[in-house]
């Protein structure tokens, strides 16, 4: 009787103990050391559901890089790890190691976690073969204290978009807010300008099929010239962007939505932040954005292992995403899960009134060679904004492009 | 052969002097072979982490490098080729000359300068400590420092601002011309305090009889400094500059961080624009290629270094 006691005593344990025993440790390798502290929140969320899930940062995205590199030639390739969408996801799917996941997509979009549309973001010729780590918009952002005291309102029309500034501007503020601080975001004006004047163009440039010294590049750079001679640009030198926008240095501040965390963070009040997506030049039709879309991806070995996709599926279930986004304010495009903040809820209000076609981040798009130096090159436009300067720029961007495609065309 | 030589070697060959010249180099033979043992960890450490890279490295260059395969087909000189048609190479080597040269001349003129000024002054030690203070700072903490005394709302600008009355407002880090002058400037402030100790050092230990016999005689400090002092003090500042060669060849940290807004960064330097292939551009291969040219240059460099260090040696014999 004592050993039947016992026994089941025992059986008991275990049932209910089982779940909480854990399962093999899945490491999430990423780069994204400042979000640690969000990832870990998700692990910890994880860990009560029986999901052993390990955060591994690396604090720099080229030692990160060349880390994924070597494993992947090696033959090693991390079972679970963050990487780049577009042309760089291309090259490492091009590799044969990185798992499809339409299965898990065809269940994400069947119980309307996810809308149709997202998961091209994620996709090799058609084929997904990740699932989002964060989603992010690019919006204007605007300090709603200076707009009220101005009686303004956000612009629908790219007319609008011009009176709105021109009125902050003559009341002793600056319209925009835009810097080369870190080195790389010389392109966030010239991706936004480009695909509101003319979408295909947008397209073709990161295929090969426009050139970086075309009619449409030509027109962004004379807008954008035009901007900086009305004064309607902040100081481009200052390595305190968030803090600029505190300070009022610019009262509209065209960023991916992931600023919101960070302007939350270092203390701006986010009930006064307001949000509307740049409008589009007259004559383009298309209502668009760009999407910036950061992949989780998983390795064929990681696929096949039970623990690893059951970590992977954690992550995009409600729970999951919901951890996420509370903890780092960031959006995966689970539309089951409350919207992470007013702004990103905003947001998903006017792309679905409007209907608007997603479009990848330049930065993502390009291809990953080019990317540093052609940033380099939009840089150098903005510490001084002039045609002569935009000629030049544009002339060395050709080149290098032009030598990438002949060379590509090579091997 | 001179008879007198002759007669010479007639005679060593009589008291069997090849013998023990043959017996001296077995045994030193003998020793080299018992020391080896001692010597081969050392040797396995240099070899493994130093030797094996720099000849992967070699091979490297003559390669393609497909970026996730691996794969490292001979390329020839293609690497080599592309380099020089590179439009950012020339900009970073003519910056990696001004780099060379400036962290030669101007630390070694005011390391000088102080190492005389401060060498029979009263309370020199307080001096010298303040002098070499910069030194002991990291170089990324020195270049973050740097680049807010140079940022447009900077200490530099708004001291300019005080003294000329209006707003100066100087992109000292953003302007092509003023960058590599603005670095340079923050690097002599930290390294002329090494070579201001390094030549203390070297003229504490001249003799002094020479220097005495020429004031005796009455030369002037300018005279005896020109050609009494500064030739003894040669071996030293060759040392010096030997140092001072390699760190303007090897110059990173400081560029890295007070050049991190300037959109031209990879021109800076050659070390730089290596690390933007090797890392930011992936392109392994031709970073390999950039490290020869680097290591090249720094070779031949060292040998004419070399060189001149034999014959100055010669000379203060």
């Amino acid at each position: 009787m004592k050993v039947r006691h016992i026994l089941l005593t025992a059986l008991l344990g275990g049932t209910l103990l089982g779940p909480m025993v854990m399962a093999k440790e899945v490491q999430l390798f990423n780069d994204k050391g400042f979000w640690t502290g969000p990832l870990q929140s998700v692990a910890k969320a994880a860990a009560t559901n029986g999901i052993a899930l390990k955060i591994a940062p690396y604090a720099n995205a080229e030692q990160y890089k060349t880390f994924i590199q070597a494993s992947v030639a090696a033959g090693r390739t991390p079972e679970l790890f963050t990487w780049w969408t577009g042309a760089t996801l291309g090259d490492l799917v091009a590799t044969g190691q990185l798992a499809p996941l339409a299965g898990l997509w065809k269940e994400m979009e069947a119980d309307g976690r996810f809308q149709p549309g997202i998961k091209d973001l994620f996709s090799i010729k058609g084929q997904p073969y990740a699932v989002p780590l964060q989603l992010s918009r690019w919006v204007v952002l605007y300090d709603q204290r200076v707009f009220t005291k101005l009686g303004l309102k956000p612009p629908k029309s790219w007319s609008e978009l011009q009176t709105v500034a021109a009125r902050i501007k003559a009341a002793g503020h600056t319209p925009f807010l835009a810097t080369t601080q870190d080195g790389w975001r010389g392109f966030i004006w010239f991706q936004e300008l480009l695909l509101r004047t003319d979408p295909k163009a947008y397209t073709g440039l990161n295929n090969g099929s426009v050139a970086y010294d075309s009619p449409a590049v030509r027109n962004v750079f004379r807008i954008w010239s035009d901007m900086y001679a009305k004064g309607w640009f902040s100081d481009p030198r200052s390595n305190e962007e968030i803090n600029d926008f505190i300070r009022g240095k610019g009262v509209m501040y065209l960023f991916g939505e992931w600023a919101v965390g960070l302007l939350g963070k270092a203390g701006f009040p986010l009930k006064e932040l307001g949000v509307f997506i740049l409008p589009n030049a007259p004559g383009v039709q298309q209502a668009a954005i760009i999407v910036e879309g950061a992949p989780i991806v998983v390795s064929r070995k990681g696929a096949a292992d039970a623990d690893t996709m059951k970590a992977l599926r954690f992550w995009v279930s409600n729970q999951g995403a919901d951890t996420w986004g509370k903890a780092s304010g960031n959006y995966i495009g689970n539309d089951k899960v409350p919207a992470p903040n007013t702004i990103i809820s905003q947001v998903n209000a006017q792309l679905a009134q409007g209907h608007h076609t997603l479009f990848l981040r330049w930065w993502e798009s390009v291809p990953a060679t080019l990317q540093g130096e052609m940033v380099a090159e939009f840089n150098r436009f903005m510490l001084k904004p002039d045609m002569t300067t935009a000629f030049n720029v544009m002339k060395r961007m050709q080149n290098l492009n032009t030598t990438y495609w002949a060379n590509r065309k090579k091997t | 052969m001179d008879p007198l030589m002759h007669n010479n070697q007639q005679l060593l060959n009589r008291i069997g002097l090849q013998h023990i010249q043959a017996a001296e180099q077995a045994r030193q033979r003998q020793q080299f072979l018992l020391a080896l043992p001692f010597m081969a960890p050392a040797l396995l450490l240099v070899g493994g982490l130093l030797l094996l890279p720099v000849l992967y490295n070699i091979w490297l260059s003559v390669t393609h490098w497909q970026l996730f395969a691996g794969k490292d087909d001979f390329a020839g000189w293609q690497n080599y080729i592309q380099l020089w048609s590179n439009p950012y190479f020339d900009d970073a080597l003519a910056n990696t000359a001004i780099w060379v040269a400036a962290s030669v001349v101007f630390p070694l003129l005011l390391g000088l300068a102080l190492a005389m000024l401060f060498r029979q002054m009263p309370g020199q030690e307080w001096f010298k400590s303040l002098i070499f203070l910069p030194r002991i700072l990291a170089p990324t903490a020195l270049g973050v420092m740097w680049y807010y005394v140079y940022a447009p709302e900077g200490m530099l600008n708004q001291l300019l601002g005080m003294l000329s009355g209006t707003a100066v407002q100087i992109a000292w880090l953003f302007e092509d011309s003023l960058i590599t002058p603005a670095i340079i400037l923050a690097f002599v402030w930290q390294s002329c305090g090494l070579v201001m100790v390094l030549l203390l050092l070297g003229l504490a230990a001249l003799p002094r009889d020479p220097l005495e016999a020429a004031r005796l005689d009455g030369a002037h400090p300018w005279q005896v400094f020109y050609h009494i002092t500064l030739p003894l003090l040669s071996p030293t500042i060759l040392m010096v500059v030997i140092l001072s060669v390699l760190a303007g060849f090897t110059v990173f940290d400081l560029l890295w961080v007070m050049g991190s807004s300037y959109p031209q960064q990879r021109t800076l330097s050659l070390a730089v624009f290596m690390y933007f292939e090797a890392f930011q551009k992936n392109s392994w291969s031709f970073a390999a290629a950039t490290a020869m040219v680097i290591g090249g240059v720094v070779f031949a460099v060292s040998c004419l270094q070399t060189m001149l260090q034999a014959r100055v040696d010669r000379m203060v014999r």
